[in-house]
Formats: structure tokens, C-alpha cells, sequence
């Protein structure tokens, strides 16, 4: 799934902090918000990679964010994230084409891969995928 | 097959959609796109006004899973966007078992997900891969 890019687009290190977590758990209220140790929800990967997110669109695309849409997001978790621990992100593109759209302007679809890793021990986490879709300027 | 693995999945209901809700998720997220907060750069875009973040649905529809599926492991969750999200809007959840399969010695329950408006039509869709020991 992910041998297309292989060259690494950005690397960086965040922690799980127990304060965004239960901060994040209350935004999209999840059901064990008040547990203790805080669990990070389904989509809290997107605090880990949000900066990046934005400098990947607005900078190192960059896309033009009138014109652009949020796709897909797709995680695959093969470990918990745990609270006070040091997350290693390093982000690839996996897909960046043009396609045919259906009503007839063309866009550009950008998938970037941000596989999380344990910064001590290496072991991977898991993996946050997300696709932007750039419809072409001056489109119907 | 033991379906019987899973609950029902819950009644799941949200709504209307406040600003304070988009900029709670902003802080908590780190996503200051101005589409979410910023009326006229929203219609500089083309748009009546100020969207919900997609990622703000997606994390509702993961409130919805995890508290259909309780405290079982996901190995995936894959989301496709549909439709914006006004404030406003009132959502809900509603998911299926698509397929239970057996991986190795686990038994692993394929969910379909999606969001919708009151009138029913969809603005998140996803799929699910869940781990039923």
C-alpha cells in the first residue's frame, strides 16, 4: 500500500500529551472522555500531524485551498498510543495524479502518508493517510 | 458466524452544529484552515459561510464507533467525505456488519459507518475493521 513513495517528505517527533488528549476527546465527544489514563480517540492522530498537515498544503504543494477538499482519511492502528509518550511521524506522498473529474474540470488528488512510530523503541504505531482533492482552476 | 460478537449499534445523535463546537475543534485539533472560523475568506471560496472541519465528523463518526464497539481493538478506519457540514446541521450516525472473517485466530468484524443529515443524505461515509476476540 505504501511502496509508491518511498522518499520521506518530513520527519518530527510529538508527544501524546494527557491535557490535548482529554482536550481533543471533549471536541469530538467521545464516549470515554473521564477516563483515566485519558484514551486518545479513534482520530486523534490528526494533533500528532495537524502542523504538518498545514505546511504540506499551504507550502511544500502547495494547494490552493479554495479550490480544495478533504477526500479520505484512513488509519490503520497496529499499537495503542499511550499518554506521555514520544510519537517519530514521517510523512510520504503515496499518490499525487490528475483525474477526469465527472463534471468535467480535471483535479489533482494528493495522498501524503504520516507512519507513527514510538520514538524510543521504533516499534510503529501505525498510519495516518489523508487525500486532497485540488479541483483545477478556472474549472465549470 | 457470531455476529452476536457485537452489540447493536447505538442511537447516535448531534446536533445542531454550533460555531462554538468548530472552534472548540480547532484548539484541540491545531487546524486553523480559516474555512472553519472565517465567513469571508469561506466566501472568498465560493461558499455561503463557514464549513465544519471534515476532520470534525470524522471524529464524531469515531465517537459513534467507539461507543458501539466499547472496548474492542480497530485495526482500521477509513473515511470518505461527501458532503460539507454547515453549522446548524443536526447529524447521525448509523453502521452495519458488512462481514465477520477470521484472521489468524481473530475474529475480525467488517462495519460499514456513515453520518447523515436529518433529511438522511450522507456526509461522511467509512468502513471499519474490528477485532472481536
Amino acid at each position: 500500500m505504501s511502496g509508491l513513495g518511498s522518499e520521506v517528505l518530513a520527519e518530527w517527533t510529538h508527544p501524546v500529551e494527557w491535557g490535548k488528549v482529554r482536550e481533543f476527546a471533549r471536541a469530538v465527544h467521545d464516549p470515554r472522555l473521564g477516563r483515566e489514563p485519558p484514551v486518545p480517540p479513534l482520530t486523534f492522530p490528526a494533533v500528532l500531524t495537524a502542523q504538518f498537515v498545514e505546511r504540506f498544503v499551504s507550502e511544500l504543494l502547495p494547494l490552493d485551498r479554495r479550490r480544495t477538499v478533504h477526500g479520505e482519511q484512513e488509519y490503520e492502528y497496529l499499537r495503542p498510543l499511550q499518554i506521555g509518550q514520544q510519537v517519530r511521524c514521517t510523512a510520504r506522498i503515496t499518490r499525487d495524479d490528475v483525474k477526469q473529474g465527472r463534471r468535467g474540470g480535471r483535479m489533482r488528488l494528493v495522498t501524503v502518508e504520516v507512519e507513527l512510530a514510538d520514538a524510543q523503541s521504533g516499534e510503529v504505531i501505525g498510519f495516518e493517510r489523508m487525500t486532497a482533492i485540488e479541483q483545477e482552476a478556472n474549472g465549470p | 458466524m457470531n455476529i452476536a460478537a457485537l452489540p447493536d449499534p447505538p442511537a447516535f445523535r448531534f446536533g445542531p452544529i454550533t460555531r462554538p463546537d468548530l472552534v472548540r475543534y480547532a484548539g484541540a485539533s491545531g487546524d486553523f484552515n480559516p474555512l472553519h472560523y472565517d465567513d469571508a475568506f469561506a466566501r472568498s471560496a465560493g461558499l455561503p459561510g463557514v464549513i465544519a472541519h471534515g476532520m470534525f465528523s470524522a471524529g464524531l463518526l469515531g465517537s459513534f464507533l467507539a461507543s458501539w464497539i466499547e472496548d474492542r481493538q480497530v485495526r482500521r478506519f477509513k473515511l470518505r467525505f461527501r458532503a460539507p457540514v454547515w453549522p446548524g446541521d443536526t447529524l447521525h450516525a448509523r453502521g452495519s456488519v458488512t462481514r465477520i472473517r477470521q484472521s489468524g485466530s481473530t475474529t475480525v468484524a467488517e462495519l460499514a459507518l456513515a453520518l447523515c443529515r436529518d433529511d438522511r443524505s450522507e456526509v461522511v461515509t467509512a468502513t471499519a475493521e474490528v477485532e472481536c476476540p
